[in-house]
């Protein structure tokens, strides 16, 4: 019992603990490639590089003053960016790092929660993303964060539709909701070079999915939600130093988490990089360091591909956003999803 | 145990919270904590796939267009004149009673249910075959109820006349779109 909980609090330090920690380092990232892509330097001021500016930003979070506005809905108002956090950090519970694995004489799993319905509660858990958005406007008590949280929230929901076909989608060809089952499906190689990935099995799914997680995680083109030009700030307007940091967090861990879930469902999530085996298998390291090193990658890779995004497509309008959702998305969806039902069934 | 009573008391608190709330917002929110620690039941009677399927159906995106159109509408504004009618009155006591019988009903003759504690193992698979086979008459009648009440609230909340007169004015601005 004891030995259990310390393993799952090592798990959720572990788990939990990287993508905050990573943080500071995608908001570089961020910053240095709109910088790049603009032809500007960006922030290289402090420390090597400009490392060290994302610190220097903590600390102006932490100790700017905190501008409690005196109409706001106080409960909703304080409640919205802890919800927004939590509900962000929730799916990373059910995330597999790596295969599972024996040490101290037992099997590890390296995720906090294990179901066997991983992938559902990780969706279950996404589905609550709006939450925070919404009482953030609602209780801001303010025309335009109010606006900003309804775009968001009918944004989220419209584009939940298409992103949940494409998943069911792949529940079908995986056949289970495991998702160490779904990784391991993942391994081996089509004519001994193209990797046995979901992306090459459903790319009009991926597609689907990767415009949803644009959609659900609030980011350009798809940010709405802010929109400086139209609405000031958005549902964030009247929230300032930590409160909003906790917003700025809730964004990027919701990417992150969503980046993650398609490299499980699409790229083979913790399976090896192509090549990499060969590599893995002449040092004598656990495989499962290769693994994480090898997730690691993919959602770096994932992380530079939203902001490459981000810095490249302008922001849509309210309505073609609304049309390419309902009109263009979920019928391709669920067009995607009848076919795909019927090669299965006829399959087996 | 105990985990089991602080849940149903919480649980009980925020449906009592969800009728009894002047503020619409509130309630919605309320709706939404009832829905959530449901699901914790769930989870904790050993249902892993119920609770997962209440988040996120219920909790996920049913909750979230009650919340949105209350936000939408504004309902603040009729929060004090709650009508008190007898009808209301009258239609609730009897669906109260309709509920509390058909539960005294299954309690008393020991009907058998579809619970996780009967399936073999607690699977997807397994929950899907039994609600296919020897379950799929009560499915299929739940999901016609279901639709018949989305028919009959269209058919309450929509005039004719009115939807006529939509339909022209949707029809005059197509142009300048």
């Amino acid at each position: 019992m004891f030995e259990m909980m310390i393993e799952i609090l090592i798990k959720t330090v572990v788990i939990l603990g990287l993508p905050l920690g990573a943080l500071p380092l995608i908001i570089h990232v961020e910053r240095r490639g709109a910088a790049f892509m603009q032809k500007r330097l960006g922030p290289n001021r402090v420390g090597p590089f400009g490392l060290f500016q994302p610190l220097a930003d903590v600390a102006k979070f932490m100790f700017k003053e905190e501008v409690h506005p005196a109409h706001v809905r106080p409960f909703f108002y304080t409640a919205a960016p802890m919800i927004a956090l939590i509900v962000a950090i929730l799916p990373l519970a059910c995330i597999p790092v790596a295969a599972p694995f024996e040490a101290f004489g037992r099997t590890i799993f390296p995720e906090v929660f294990r179901s066997d319905m991983g992938i559902f509660f990780a969706f279950a858990a996404s589905a609550l993303g709006s939450y925070g958005i919404l009482l953030a406007g609602w209780g801001s008590n303010n025309k335009y964060s109010m606006l900003g949280a309804l775009r968001a929230c009918a944004q989220m929901v419209s584009y939940e539709l298409s992103l949940s076909t494409s998943v069911v989608a792949m529940i079908f060809v995986f056949s289970t909701n495991d998702i160490h089952v779904m990784v391991a499906a993942q391994q081996g190689y089509w004519f001994n070079f193209i990797p046995k990935w979901g992306f090459f099995m459903q790319p009009v799914a991926a597609m689907l999915f990767l415009v949803g997680i644009f959609a659900e995680s609030n980011r350009l083109p798809f940010d709405l939600a802010e929109g400086e030009s139209e609405i000031v700030a958005g549902y964030h307007l009247e929230y300032s130093s930590m409160k909003f940091a906790l917003f700025f967090m809730a964004e990027y861990i919701h990417m992150i988490a969503l980046s993650t879930l398609f490299i499980i469902m699409f790229f083979g999530g913790y399976n090896l990089l192509p090549g990499l085996e060969l590599i893995a298998d002449k040092i004598p390291l656990p495989i499962a360091l290769f693994q994480v090193a090898s997730l690691v990658v993919k959602i770096a890779l994932m992380v530079w591909f939203f902001v490459w995004v981000r810095w490249t497509l302008p922001r849509f309008r309210y309505d073609k956003l609304m049309d390419l959702g309902w009109e263009r998305l979920l019928p391709i969806g669920i067009a995607n999803l009848i076919v795909t039902v019927l090669f299965v069934y006829f399959r087996n | 145990m105990a985990i089991d009573i602080f849940l149903t008391i919480i649980t009980v608190i925020f449906a009592l919270m969800l009728v009894f709330s002047k503020r619409t917002v509130v309630s919605a929110f309320a709706l939404l904590m009832t829905l959530l620690t449901l699901a914790l039941i769930y989870f904790q009677l050993g249902s892993i796939f119920l609770s997962a399927v209440q988040v996120l159906i219920n909790a996920g995106a049913i909750a979230i267009l009650f919340v949105f159109v209350m936000m939408l509408i504004n309902l603040e504004q009729f929060q004090n004149n709650r009508e008190k009618s007898k009808i209301k009155l009258v239609i609730s006591t009897f669906t109260m009673l309709v509920v509390l019988g058909v539960l005294a009903l299954v309690i008393n003759n020991n009907i058998e249910t579809l619970s996780v504690n009967n399936l073999t193992d607690n699977s997807m698979n397994a929950l899907f075959s039994k609600l296919f086979s020897t379950y799929f008459l009560p499915f299929e009648m739940a999901t016609v109820l279901l639709l018949a009440a989305i028919v009959a609230c269209i058919v309450i909340t929509t005039h004719e006349k009115q939807l006529v007169e939509e339909e022209t004015e949707l029809h005059k601005m197509e142009p300048k779109l």
